[in-house]
């Protein structure tokens, strides 16, 4: 096998891996909470805009950067991240469930428009570059090189999936999913369970967050149109398929969908004429949103489905949830 | 049953009911009431009398058995389906629309009539009702507990039901209240109208009632005359330390 | 402060008001925020689009402008043809996913993210189809006419202003004053009682659908014939419709229409003030403060 595909591969995996660690955090929100992100591409941005401005050599006509280590910059963009995270769900948790939804929709739009228009912040539509990126000095050898940031990787998502399980295996996470299944569960426990939701929501937005700082510092370059709704619409489609509620599936779903959407991307760089492309790639859309359908109508609980409870969400118990239809007292 | 007498009023065949179709609350009950019957459901909490009238009503999945009104076969009719056919139910809370006038409410009872009966009929039940007659524009939110209830009761009697099945009337009222609702319920049923009452206000209930059953855990217990049970050992044993005021079935 | 601010932000409000009334009437009946709405406001531009050129090929005279507007008699033609194809979509969506989702009695949040995929799959679809450049009713160009006091509109803006006014009003009064009004807000407040009053609860809902689909197809044309069309044009609405959905209230047609008013206006003000770049910042702002400082909105009942 050559050298380049082998590299190739490493780099295939590891933009997956950013993927699947966005994924786990949306595992968090609504596999292990239920609660709704629509808003996923403005969480990553903010984690990929605050690792940038911290960690980026000090630039003419921008605020910062401030060359701070990589350490800080993930760190601080996680933070960031679960900090906006926490002042949407404190404003709308305990309001109507899809309020969330509503809320974190309009943050990903304003978090878009800020990227574009606070040039002295975020560079405006050219966005950042420069990124430090890991590993920096084995630049050189691109195999070595494409190696050591899939390690990296590798051992975030490995890092985050034990950290991830053990949270959902302790009572911290049993409680959560008590709230997710039974609203009079919910209900006894009151404010506290506003709490617990609250609590959930700001680490999957942090855990997302951190992500974005990955991607931006792995790819060294970051715009606002990395931040489409299209990149939340992929995390949906990843977790989906993977199953919510399993974090491995999370990560297989990351990597699957990914890699259906390189190959579908490039079959379709190869079959269409160039000004048909983009039409085309219309149609890799078109088949995520009937692939979410699908999957909530014939099965609820994706390819690996969740460990230990049975189906959710849907049919009977979740009946005892909030359901669409008022429900005869 | 004799060919030659009418069918009754509301009767159930072993009828199995609950929220959920391995978790029945209501366990194979026999229950038959006969034409201008007033009969009241008792038993503790929890026995699934509310369920039980909410399953006749519609609004309470049906799993095995039958629902007849006068005679005829009931049991998939959908909910909006059994009003039609003369069974009217007054829910324990929220029975009325707290959002519309009362005007409203009873009007959009009267939706199910022919046009040309609509008007008389809402006035005819204003007649019944001089209290909700005198702020037919007011929005039915703002009505007492009492006044609810007699909207809520109103409201049901406009399309001229043949069955009126009430889920304690009287819960969160005030004695005098419940007095007032109950005298009222005793004059509809004077008048020829079926009622099935569900209730936890023993008492008030067998003074109006003609006959009185109990359900516990699910099935049916004791079957007889009101006047009899009130002194009958068997409610002193269900209904001693027992809080009347309680609430069942809260889901 | 330019009075042209107060007109501009009327005719886009009077666009967001429509919307949002069919938002906030699907919301109240079906009891989930329909992410899918603003695919119904695109889908309908589109259609009327399809069918006004699908006539204008057949008779080049139904494409000559009608008096002071820029369109002929081929689009109001297609605009009724396009709200009966849009109330279909929006039935057969309802059949195929939202329906059987909700006979299962799914939780809000699936209905949700179930609107979601269907958005996705409609924008997309249309994308693949008319293709992702912008599109045009028509070419010709209009002159604003002066109003007095230094504002100006198009006949077209007028029109659209007072066609919104009528449609509210209708809607309104349908709400208010008729059977199925009546019965449409008896399932708003509690579904469970309105089948025990002997409501047809199924059939109120497909004339939700059919009547929220209708509006959305003429703000639909609206934007359309007042800006372009654009696959992702009912999506970028998406925010504003919400936000003037939950200030107006969740069920309030006035509600609505007043907080699309408001949101038009903010924009129009925004735009002068501050500048054209932050114009979609408004509406976000706006839902923010709306569930910061009264979450039930202008009208809505207090509720959790």
């Amino acid at each position: 096998m050559s050298v380049e595909l082998i590299a190739y591969g490493c780099f295939f995996l590891t933009v997956a891996l950013t993927y699947a660690i966005m994924c786990l955090g949306l595992n968090l929100q609504w596999g292990q909470t239920g609660l709704f992100n629509v808003g996923i591409a403005g969480f990553v941005a903010i984690g990929a805009y605050v690792s940038a401005l911290l960690t980026t050599p000090d630039t003419a006509g921008r605020l910062g950067g401030f060359g701070l280590p990589m350490a800080v910059g993930w760190l601080g963009g996680a933070l960031a991240a679960a900090l906006v995270s926490y002042l949407v769900g404190r404003l709308t948790i305990r309001l109507r469930a899809d309020y969330l939804a509503i809320a974190t929709f309009g943050i990903a739009a304003a978090v878009q428009l800020c990227a574009l228009n606070l040039e002295p912040v975020t560079g405006g539509p050219f966005g950042i570059g420069f990124i430090p990126r890991p590993f920096a000095a084995e630049a050189g050898n691109p195999l070595l090189f494409s190696l050591l940031n899939l390690a990296l990787l590798v051992i975030v998502v490995l890092l985050l999936y034990l950290g991830l399980e053990r949270l959902v295996r302790s009572p911290w996470g049993r409680v959560l999913r008590a709230i997710r299944e039974d609203e009079t569960a919910a209900l006894a426990l009151g404010k506290s369970a506003t709490r617990f939701r609250l609590q959930a929501f700001a680490i999957g937005g942090g855990i997302m967050g951190l992500a974005g700082a990955a991607q931006a510092h792995f790819i060294g370059f970051i715009a606002p149109e990395n931040y489409l709704p299209m990149l939340t619409f992929q995390v949906w489609a990843m977790l989906i398929v993977g199953g919510s509620g399993n974090n491995r599936g999370a990560i297989l779903g990351a990597v699957l969908v990914w890699g259906i959407w390189a190959v579908s991307a490039a079959l379709i760089a190869a079959v269409f004429d160039p000004a048909q492309q983009a039409r085309a790639a219309s149609l890799q859309i078109a088949i995520i949103g009937v692939a979410i359908c699908a999957v909530l109508l014939l099965r609820p609980q994706g390819i690996l489905g969740e460990i230990r409870t049975i189906s959710r969400h849907l049919p009977s118990r979740a009946g005892k949830a909030q359901t669409a239809e008022s429900r005869p007292e | 049953m004799n060919a030659a007498a009418p069918p009754p009023a509301l009767a159930t065949r072993a009828l199995v009911a609950g929220y959920e179709r391995d978790l029945p609350i209501v366990r194979g009950v026999d229950f038959e009431v006969a034409p201008a019957e007033l009969v009241v459901i008792l038993g503790p909490n929890g026995a699934g009398k509310s369920t039980l009238v909410k399953a006749i009503a519609g609004l309470v999945p049906i799993h095995a058995g039958q629902a007849f009104l006068a005679g005829a076969d009931i049991t998939a009719s959908p909910v909006q389906e059994k009003v039609r056919h003369g069974l009217a139910f007054v829910p324990q809370t929220e029975n009325i629309f707290a959002t519309l006038t009362i005007q409203d409410n009873l009007q959009l009872a009267a939706d199910i009539l022919p046009r040309s009966e609509q008007a008389a009929r809402i006035a005819e039940v204003y007649e019944l009702f001089p209290d909700l007659a005198a702020r037919r524009s007011a929005c039915a939110g703002n009505l007492s507990g009492g006044q609810r209830q007699m909207l809520a009761v109103a409201r049901a009697l406009i399309v001229k039901p043949s069955v009126l099945i009430l889920d304690e009337p009287s819960a969160g009222l005030s004695p005098k209240i419940v007095g007032e609702v109950f005298s009222r319920l005793k004059e509809i049923n004077t008048a020829g109208i079926t009622i099935v009452l569900v209730e936890q206000n023993v008492k008030a209930a067998l003074a109006i009632a003609h006959r009185a059953v109990i359900l516990v855990e699910g099935e049916l217990r004791h079957d007889g005359p009101a006047a009899t049970l009130a002194d009958d050992p068997i409610v002193a044993q269900l209904y001693l330390g027992a809080t009347p005021a309680g609430r069942e079935e809260q889901r | 402060m330019n009075p042209q601010i107060l007109v501009d932000g009327l005719i886009a409000g009077a666009m967001y008001g429509l919307g949002a009334i069919g938002v906030t009437l699907t919301y109240s009946i079906l009891r989930f925020a329909n992410f899918a709405h603003s695919e119904l406001l695109t889908f309908g531009a589109y259609a009327a689009l399809a069918l006004s050129s699908a006539l204008g090929v057949l008779s080049a005279g139904l494409l000559a402008p009608l008096g002071p507007f820029s369109f002929g008699w081929s689009l109001p033609l297609a605009a009724i043809t396009a709200m009966a194809l849009t109330g279909l979509l929006a039935l057969a969506v309802d059949a195929v996913l939202f329906g059987r989702l909700r006979a299962r009695r799914s939780s809000i949040i699936v209905m949700v993210m179930a609107s979601f995929g269907a958005a996705l799959t409609l924008r997309s679809l249309l994308e693949f189809v008319f293709t992702s450049k912008p599109a045009y009713f028509t070419r010709e160009l209009q002159i604003a006419l002066p109003l007095g006091g230094g504002m100006r509109a198009t006949p077209d803006q007028l029109l659209a202003l007072v066609l919104a006014i009528a449609l509210v009003v209708a809607v309104h009064l349908l709400l208010t004053r008729t059977a199925i009004g009546r019965s449409m807000r008896a399932v708003s407040e509690n579904q469970a009682l309105a089948g025990v009053v002997g409501v047809d609860v199924r059939r109120v809902i497909r004339v939700v659908w059919l009547l929220g689909a209708v509006l959305a197809c003429v703000a639909g044309i609206m934007a359309g014939l007042l800006v372009q069309l654009r696959p992702y044009m009912g999506f970028d609405l998406l925010l504003p419709l919400f936000a003037a959905a939950i200030l107006g209230g969740i069920g309030s047609v006035p509600g609505a229409m007043l907080a699309g008013l408001i949101v038009g206006l903010a924009e129009a003000g925004t735009v002068q003030l501050v500048g054209a770049e932050w114009r979609t910042a408004v509406a976000f702002i706006i839902l923010v403060l709306v569930l910061l400082l009264r979450p039930h909105g202008l009208f809505g009942r207090p509720q959790a």
